[in-house]
């Protein structure tokens, strides 16, 4: 079948210092991938096409670009899942959130710094045995879902925080955090999670869930730094607004059943946060005259004493 | 111009255990690589790791003679029995480290069975081992702090009075060219699977290490012996791993019969690779074949097995084969993947060549012989890996530095020149495709005189033809175009090697196989060829192979 | 058409505008709404109770389900944020057998058992789906042509796409350009449109939230867009809530009105802008509904 494939082109050393899309077109078979294709252009059509490629096979992360304005892997993107319905072109960019070097490569300094930041070396304690630390089965298979990560930058790319924010650690580095938080022989883990509790890190995630559907291994990375957030606060790193913000939400349900959206915001922040406070006062100005402010005196649902037992039941399983 | 003690070329796993090996005694260490660490081909590893545990009744001897036998009586056998005496140490030592391997119910490494290995030892992550491991060593040199010259390409090595001290290199991001001094060199390069088309190689193993050590004079050994994988995915050449088979796969033919039953009654499916991919080229050549491919049938192995233990592999099979293998037995086919000769080395790493060393598939000790056993290369790298670093680091001490400065790269900054300036003329993938397809038909799984002399001719054919390469890209910047056609030049250093040993060699052994002449012969053939390039032309040479308490037997399986 | 109803926390406090133009909307639509049965369900969690205790949020939205088989209704929800999170405890409770159970047994006391028949649906699905667009097209009695509409989701909605049946109807990724196709307005693309609003971190980091807001009402009105729809609250309360923050720290004037997806087709059903409280907006939607010629 016919292809088109509208590929974003970007020469640093021409004048023109804007990046343009070339179009190109291919007759292909039904199998074929859009690595396939960009391969054929770079040596059938147009030489000077860059990008990185190695494997083939999904495995050494190399591919990872955006395909019609979704991070994957060129590689394991078949032509037939993306081919746009009215015969118009397969869109191919360079992964977003990080510096263009030229056509779909991409600079991945800041990417590896992040991953470097969070110290992803396993830190045990005490001696060495002689031979291997026994660890269950169930942690190393588990482990392997995060190990699964082959770094292929399509996470950092289609973050929605990265996009206003690259303090943030991003999904990477947080998810390869968890592999050693998660890891029985690792003893850093109060270290970890006080330096993750920082800013950047697991509470400026905003659970947008882009790192969990662009991610071509199934790593999850978002779940992953939810259970960071949980682990954090089981570790008693307690004094964030974020902790504060989920305990508050988890106690407004326990006690009425549902949210009592006046007092969330004042109880995430904290009620001393003199800062916090005032610049709610024209958000709360603002509601009030639309009709708009939760109600102040905040009521129960029907029967929310079974909603406490189950709070009671669940939580005591933790 | 910089200089460092100990440069490495390659950072797999090779690459990367002779690093760490080398900066834990305190020298100037750096790495390049033309790729990002973790995109090294090392990645693509799926099976497992071998490895004789004492303390699981297990012995290093029993390893060894497996790989001896393996090796179809080519291996050198003091340098397998120093890795199989090793092995154990190493595979706790990448444990120590943070590798996830698999456990048993007590919570200690965990075992799968593995071709040509009468016991399992195998030790394994899911099935992205080498995936694991690498991430694992990477994770080491990110904490040990060793620079790492990345996205660099390695243009030649330079050689003063006999002696490597050091290489050329040109980053690659900006097209800068630097001349890098280093008392010892290693090479970590890696395989040459891309001479081959298809191949379950990444595409940059284009054999670079052994180019660069070929052109420097260094020789190349056993270039003839070339595996073919017994289950990769027709078209893509994509790889199946053996821990498929290791787990229970059967092998079918369009029979629906095991058909290595009656090739191999002891271990079947689990014979070594080139028994296995002889038997299915049989089966196919004999019009028992399916499109091309036998059948590989996990289905009885369940869901909860595959998932646990294979998940990888499913996911590749529906992503290039689209079957589902919990309900659909996979086409697959023999294709080439490894390379079990290369740059002459001993036991530390050593060439032919003072102050280079090889390390890893681009190296040829030989511990794999005529045929690499599964699970036996991670093993390799690992062991040679850590040696040649320590070697190198060692012999650092009592060496200065060449006499060389910034005009040492005059000679590649020519050359790099000269191919810009080529108007146009040949296409560098159209000359890669006639060189792989013109490898995988002459120099595969069976081989013949007359297939081999054209084989040979195509090279030639290439060669000249490489001379009209046209680069398209003039840029500076991230020139991959430059970047494909000086690899094609290594390439083709490699083809013409590996077709000249193959022809010289007149029996058959491991893999390489020839139908003119299907006996092997002890008498006049147990011994390396060796290929030396010279000014004009090149050299071949031997070197008996080195036999200790096993004498070579019958091989069946 | 009966549905349980599930206005889940936002419509029933700081969104009472969603709450009034859904009721009046389904009246019109012939959409049936049981709010009895539900009305002893809780929050969903949102995500956020999630973090805390996974299993806790898929026992309390087991539990909601129960409530709804009991009635024999479909559910129906108008927040994103609900639709995703019941889609996603839906996905873990019904792919693990053992699961369901084990959480059967917590929910035993008060008498409830989730049998696994709930479908959680969201008001822009059953519209599209259950409906049909030709059917809203029959009903409309003020066509918005000449409308720009930029559309916004609410990432609860459009991810995991495969926890919300995009495969097995792929409608869904479109469905909010089709409802406003429907209604004789124009569709604003525009790439932010299945991006976050930035609501789950206005109180942990609210500059960023801001930021969110900014950079989405701003592409959409410099691509012309008179103002935008979204099907979820916690949306609306950042997009509109937030936009003159938004507005002062990018010191550009936005004035881009949000609107709900009921009050949308609300408007071509010939409902009062009053009585669904769009004079009630924090961004005035006065200009907008100028335009159409209707008396706020």
């Amino acid at each position: 079948m016919e292809v088109k494939f509208n590929v974003r082109r970007y020469d640093p050393e021409s004048t023109n210092t804007v990046s343009h899309f070339q179009e190109y077109q291919l007759e292909m078979d039904d199998a074929s991938t859009v690595l396939d294709g960009l391969i054929r252009i770079r040596e059938e059509i147009d030489g000077t096409l860059s990008l990185r490629c190695s494997c083939r096979s999904a495995i050494c992360g190399s591919c990872a670009m955006r395909i019609n304005g979704q991070a994957g892997l060129a590689c394991n993107t078949k032509i037939l899942d993306v081919i746009p319905e009215n015969d118009s072109p397969i869109t191919v960019e360079p992964l977003g959130n990080l510096p263009l070097i030229k056509d779909l490569i991409v600079d991945f300094q800041p990417f590896w710094s992040k991953v470097e930041a969070v110290e992803p070396w396993l830190q045990p304690e005490g001696e060495e045995p002689e031979s291997e630390y026994i660890a269950p089965n169930e942690d190393m298979l588990h482990l392997a879902g995060v190990m699964a990560c082959i770094m292929c930058g399509a996470c950092v790319s289609d973050c929605t925080v990265l996009e206003v924010d690259d303090r943030f650690l991003g999904p990477a580095a947080l998810a390869k955090a968890y592999r050693f938080v998660g890891d029985p022989r690792d003893d850093a883990d109060d270290y970890r999670l006080g330096r993750l509790n920082e800013y950047g890190g697991v509470w400026d995630c905003t659970r947008c869930m882009q790192c969990v559907e662009v991610c071509p291994k199934g790593v999850a990375p978002m779940d992953r730094i939810m259970v960071l957030r949980d682990k954090a606060m089981e570790a008693g790193f307690t004094n964030t607004n974020g902790a504060r913000h989920a305990k508050a939400f988890s106690d407004s349900v326990r006690h009425s059943g549902w949210l009592d959206e006046l007092r969330l915001p004042i109880k995430s922040f904290g009620i001393f946060n003199l800062k916090a406070m005032i610049a709610l006062i024209p958000t709360g100005i603002r509601a009030q005259m639309n009709g708009k402010r939760p109600p102040i005196f905040h009521k129960s649902i029907p029967g929310a004493e079974n909603v406490r037992k189950i709070f009671d039941k669940v939580e005591s399983k933790k | 111009m910089y200089d460092h003690d100990v440069l490495i070329v390659g950072a797999g796993l090779a690459g990367m255990r002779a690093a760490l090996a080398a900066t834990d005694l305190g020298v100037d260490v750096a790495v390049v690589s033309k790729v990002h660490p973790v995109r090294s081909h090392s990645n693509a590893a799926q099976g497992g790791i071998n490895a004789a545990l004492t303390d699981r009744g297990d012995d290093w001897r029993d390893h060894a003679y497996d790989t001896i036998k393996g090796s179809d009586f080519l291996g050198d056998q003091d340098a397998i029995e120093l890795m199989c005496r090793e092995a154990g140490e190493e595979v706790i030592s990448m444990e120590h480290m943070g590798a996830i391997f698999n456990r048993d119910e007590e919570g200690k490494l965990g075992t799968r069975s593995f071709g040509g290995q009468r016991q399992a030892r195998t030790f394994f992550v899911a099935d992205f081992t080498g995936q694991a491991l690498l991430h694992v060593l990477y994770e080491q040199i990110i904490k040990s702090g060793v620079r790492v010259y990345e996205e660099w390409f390695v243009l030649s090595l330079i050689i003063d009075e006999g002696r490597c001290g050091g290489a050329i290199l040109m980053e690659i991001r900006t097209g800068k060219i630097e001349v890098v001094r280093a008392k010892a060199v290693i090479l970590a390069a890696g395989g040459l699977g891309r001479v081959f088309e298809p191949s379950t190689n990444a595409l940059i193993c284009t054999g670079d290490g052994m180019g660069l050590a070929y052109r420097a004079g260094a020789p190349l050994m056993d270039m003839e012996m070339v595996q073919y994988h017994p289950t990769t995915l027709k078209g893509s050449g994509v790889l199946i791993s053996e821990g498929a088979r290791g787990e229970g796969a059967y092998l079918l033919n369009s029979e629906g019969d095991r058909f290595m039953l009656k090739y191999a009654p002891e271990f079947k499916e689990l014979a070594s690779r080139d028994v296995v991919s002889r038997c299915e080229q049989t089966e196919i050549n004999e019009g028992r074949g399916i499109d091309g491919c036998v059948l590989l049938d996990l289905r009885h192995l369940g869901e909860q097995v595959i998932n646990e233990r294979l998940s990888q592999i499913r996911e590749l099979a529906m992503d290039f084969a689209n079957v589902d293998m919990a309900k659909e037995p996979v086409p697959v086919q023999p294709g080439m993947h490894y390379q079990m000769g290369g740059v002459k080395a001993d036991v530390d790493g050593l060439t032919n060549l003072p102050g280079l060393y090889a390390a890893g598939e681009v190296a040829c000790v030989s511990v794999h012989g005529g045929n690499r056993l599964g699970a036996n290369s991670l093993l390799d790298t690992l062991v040679f890996g850590r040696r040649s670093g320590l070697h190198a680091a060692e012999s650092v001490r009592s060496i200065k530095h060449v006499n060389v400065n910034d005009s040492a790269s005059d000679s590649d900054r020519k050359i790099i020149q000269d191919l810009l300036e080529n108007t146009p003329g040949e296409s560098f993938g159209q000359l890669r495709s006639d060189l792989g397809s013109s490898m995988n038909q002459h120099l595969a799984v069976y081989r013949n005189e007359e297939g081999m002399q054209q084989a040979l001719k195509n090279i030639t054919d290439v060669k000249e033809r490489f001379n009209d390469v046209y680069v398209a890209d003039k840029t500076k910047t991230f020139n991959t175009n430059l970047m494909f056609t000086l690899e094609m030049g290594f390439m083709i250093e490699c083809a013409e090697s590996i077709a000249l040993s193959a022809i010289e060699r007149t029996e058959s052994r491991g893999a390489h196989t020839r139908e003119d002449m299907p006996e092997r012969d002890d008498e006049n053939w147990l011994k390396h060829i060796l290929v030396t390039k010279k000014d004009e032309g090149h050299e071949i040479s031997y070197k008996d192979v080195v036999i200790t308490d096993w004498q070579p037997t019958v091989r069946q399986y | 058409m009966r549905y349980a109803f599930y206005p889940g926390c936002v419509s029933r406090g700081a969104c009472p505008e969603l709450y009034t133009a859904t009721l009046e909307v389904c009246q019109i639509l012939g959409i049936e709404l049981d709010e009895e049965s539900l009305k002893g369900a809780s929050c969903t969690g949102a995500g956020v109770l999630q973090e805390k205790n996974e299993r806790l949020g898929d026992t309390l939205n087991a539990r909601t389900f129960a409530m709804a088989e009991k009635s024999g209704l479909p559910l129906m929800t108008i927040c994103s944020t609900c639709q995703g999170v019941m889609a996603q405890a839906n996905q873990r409770l019904l792919k693990n057998p053992d699961y369901l159970a084990s959480i059967n047994n917590d929910l035993r006391e008060e008498g409830l058992e989730y049998k696994g028949t709930i479908d959680p649906k969201h008001l822009l699905w059953i519209i599209v789906e259950d409906l049909g667009l030709e059917f809203l097209e029959s009903k409309i009695v003020r066509k918005l042509s000449g409308l720009k509409l930029a559309p916004f989701y609410g990432c609860y909605i459009v991810r995991p796409s495969e926890a919300l049946g995009f495969s097995e109807n792929p409608g869904r990724k479109q469905a909010l350009e089709g409802v406003i196709e429907a209604v004789g307005a124009e569709v604003v693309d525009f790439p932010g449109k299945s991006l976050c609003c930035g609501f789950p971190i206005l109180t942990i980091n609210p500059e960023n939230s801001i930021k969110m807001v900014g950079n989405h009402t701003i592409d959409a009105k410099e691509r012309g867009a008179d103002a935008m729809v979204t099907p979820c609250p916690l949306c609306h309360l950042n997009l509109d809530g937030y936009q003159p923050n938004a507005a002062s720290v990018t010191k550009k004037e936005i004035d881009l009105p949000i609107i709900h997806l009921p009050q949308l087709v609300g408007l071509a059903l010939g409902i009062s802008p009053e009585k669904m409280r769009l004079n009630k907006h924090i961004v005035s939607t006065k200009k907008l509904l100028s335009e159409l010629a209707v008396t706020p």
